[in-house]
């Protein structure tokens, strides 16, 4: 008896380390509008940071639905008030997605002064997102946004549009195809086609206005990352090492990268410039592939404090001709995509914030607006090579 | 190197992997994976479950004589432990030699929980802590997603959640456990030993039971099948079903 506890007993404390699950979460990224910085906090909070004071201009903490229990093992339920989704901002509002299966918009006057939620009158609302028979309704993709409405991926295996200025679903439920066990990665908008990539492996396209399918792409290996077109073709990432193109409408692959399997996953979207694909890899390379091609130009391995090399999580950002990667240990590389890079490209900076990040990034005026594990939000200067400032979100006691 | 580093590297991303590789190779089911692994541990055990089933049928053979060393010294309780140690020893069983096959298996039910979670990716942070644990082998890549799909259980759910299957997979862990041990466990002569022994047999099963229903049902799924070759190799390698049906003189009391 005694020896089975001792067994036991480790194995329930193994089941609630870090590095078996978790106690909080959500890797939402940072988006700046206006000069407020918006971004989902690991202790469940959305918030907004004036660039310009560096204050926290208004923060609102998202209720935990009720909790499933399961027992001595710590489970998902745990997280339930974890952001995986970065905000998304559309005239007054802020949207977000939670673990707990919400949408939510927020109004950024009746949050600055901390009213309850939902202001009707203000535009606010939530949406519950159904379970629908699968095991959760938790929300993880990034939400997708058109100008009336918005697209929810969910991880009951469903895809939601609702409608922006009411919350209300605009497509029939019973039209809505189950695509897979669980969607994870975001909807991509074109014209009129939601384009959504699984994990099963599968790519599809539905209609915007019914939901219903219009087109679909099966591969031999699951899809790691979430789509990004780029003129007639479909870019993402795989469970197998390569990086994808598909031809949109085609169910022949278009090329395949690279030849022989890279170092580990393709796990962050590319992003397509001037008709070069910039895709980081979980092995700590970023490649530059020619997107009709599939050739590579040049690739560059991003490394730790220690020379090791790091995985890159967060998709790459484009701004003015500037590439920014950052890698899962918080070095920062600026190429200057209007230089001759050659087949070894040599980053114009290389800024090291020394902190974990997993969350996707934005950048605005010189400013790149980065979140990291510890909750911390840090403006990195490209220009000056440093960092302007950093704030700690991490919910001080009153 | 943290002790963590060092878990993960030798015991954790060995498991982990096979599990993983055995799916690709068993038409991507992890819950066939899992009896496959399970099969293997008690294959790499077999040496000492070996020598523990041979001692378990010496003390069986030995009962006659203990029960005269009851007779003989029943009343003077030290004396008794003495000569049965010494009747032990020179028929060469360690008493506690049971105890090994269990022992070895801990790790592996800790890692084994740990990978059940990993692989199948509860929670996005799980998904990707997996790439940086899994080797770079084409089989290995080739499986991931992991479908957590077995015979209409989620192996990544606890047999709480599960419902009906779920309770009777508890039922069978616990019950597996009860014969697994009733054949094992040798009746002591000592009545405070045998209330104690009777209570052990007792409350271990109904113990993995409730564990059965707070873990993954991937883990119940591995003490399952452990206890179901537990129970045919000790069937045929002491020839039969040993304590199951043997009653304490001290029950009767």
């Amino acid at each position: 008896m005694f020896l089975i506890i001792i067994a036991l007993l480790p194995l329930t404390l193994v089941s609630c380390a870090p590095w078996g699950t978790q106690s909080a979460g959500g890797w939402s990224g940072t988006a700046v509008h206006d000069g407020i910085v918006y971004v989902g906090t690991r202790d469940g909070r959305v918030v907004a940071i004036n660039s310009s004071t560096e204050n926290l201009e208004w923060a609102y903490s998202i209720a935990p639905a009720t909790a499933l229990t399961s027992g001595l093992a710590c489970s998902p339920s745990a997280v339930s008030a974890a952001i995986y989704t970065t905000p998304i901002v559309s005239g007054d509002l802020v949207y977000v997605g939670t673990y707990s299966g919400q949408v939510l918009a927020l109004n950024m006057l009746a949050r600055r002064q901390n009213l309850t939620f939902p202001q009707r009158g203000n535009d606010e609302w939530e949406w519950d997102c159904p379970i629908d028979n699968a095991k959760s309704n938790a929300i993880v993709a990034d939400l997708a946004m058109s100008e009336d409405a918005l697209y929810v991926a969910s991880s009951n295996g469903r895809v939601y549009s609702l409608d922006k200025g009411s919350g209300d679903e605009n497509w029939r439920r019973e039209d809505i195809p189950v695509l897979a066990e669980k969607l994870w990665t975001s909807p991509v908008i074109q014209v009129n086609t939601l384009y959504v990539s699984t994990y099963d492996g599968h790519i599809y396209a539905l209609s915007v206005e019914t939901g219903e399918l219009d087109w679909s792409f099966e591969s031999d290996s699951g899809f790691a990352s979430s789509p990004t077109i780029y003129r007639d073709a479909i870019f993402l990432g795989s469970f197998n090492h390569h990086l994808y193109a598909i031809k949109i409408g085609s169910d022949v692959l278009e090329w395949r990268f690279p030849e022989k399997p890279a170092g580990n996953w393709f796990w962050a979207s590319p992003v397509v410039d001037e008709g070069i694909v910039y895709a980081g890899c979980l092995d700590g390379k970023l490649y530059a592939i020619e997107a009709d091609t599939g050739r590579e130009r040049w690739s560059y391995l991003t490394e730790d404090q220690n020379g090791k090399p790091s995985p890159i999580v967060s998709s790459p950002v484009l701004t003015d001709n500037l590439l920014i990667v950052v890698n899962e240990s918080g070095t920062v590389y600026v190429f200057d995509l209007g230089a001759e890079l050659g087949n070894d490209a040599v980053p114009l900076k290389i800024i090291s914030i020394g902190a974990a990040v997993r969350s996707s990034f934005c950048a605005q005026e010189g400013l790149v607006y980065i979140r990291d594990e510890d909750n911390w939000t840090y403006a990195v200067d490209i220009n000056e090579g440093e960092i302007s400032w950093k704030l700690d979100l991490t919910k001080k006691e009153e | 190197m943290s002790f963590g580093e060092v878990w993960n590297l030798i015991i954790a991303n060995p498991i982990l992997n096979v599990l993983v590789a055995l799916t690709n190779l068993l038409g991507g089911s992890f819950g066939l994976a899992i009896i496959s692994l399970t099969i293997i541990v008690r294959l790499v055990s077999w040496p000492l479950t070996k020598r523990q089933l041979k001692s378990s049928k010496a003390m069986q053979d030995m009962q006659p004589k203990i029960q005269e060393l009851q007779k003989k010294y029943g009343k003077n309780k030290p004396k008794l432990q003495q000569e049965m140690m010494k009747l032990y020893k020179e028929a060469g069983i360690n008493p506690l030699g049971c105890l090994w096959p269990m022992l070895i298996q801990f790790p592996i039910w800790i890692a084994l929980y740990q990978s059940i979670m990993s692989a199948l990716a509860t929670t996005p942070e799980n998904l990707l802590n997996l790439a940086q644990r899994l080797y770079s082998w084409e089989i290995v890549s080739q499986a991931i997603p992991l479908s957590s799909q077995f015979l209409g259980l989620d192996l990544g759910q606890t047999a709480l959640e599960a419902g009906g299957l779920g309770l009777l997979l508890a039922i069978i862990v616990g019950g597996t456990m009860w014969i697994q041990q009733k054949m094992t466990a040798a009746p002591s002569v000592d009545p405070r030993q045998a209330s104690t022994q009777r209570m052990m047999t007792l409350m271990m099963p109904l113990m993995f039971g409730f564990f059965t229903l707070m873990f993954p049902i991937g883990l119940a799924l591995y003490w399952a099948v452990s206890n179901i070759i537990g129970i045919i190799t000790q069937y045929f390698v002491t020839g039969g079903w040993g304590y199951l049906k043997f009653r304490s003189p001290f029950s009767q009391r």
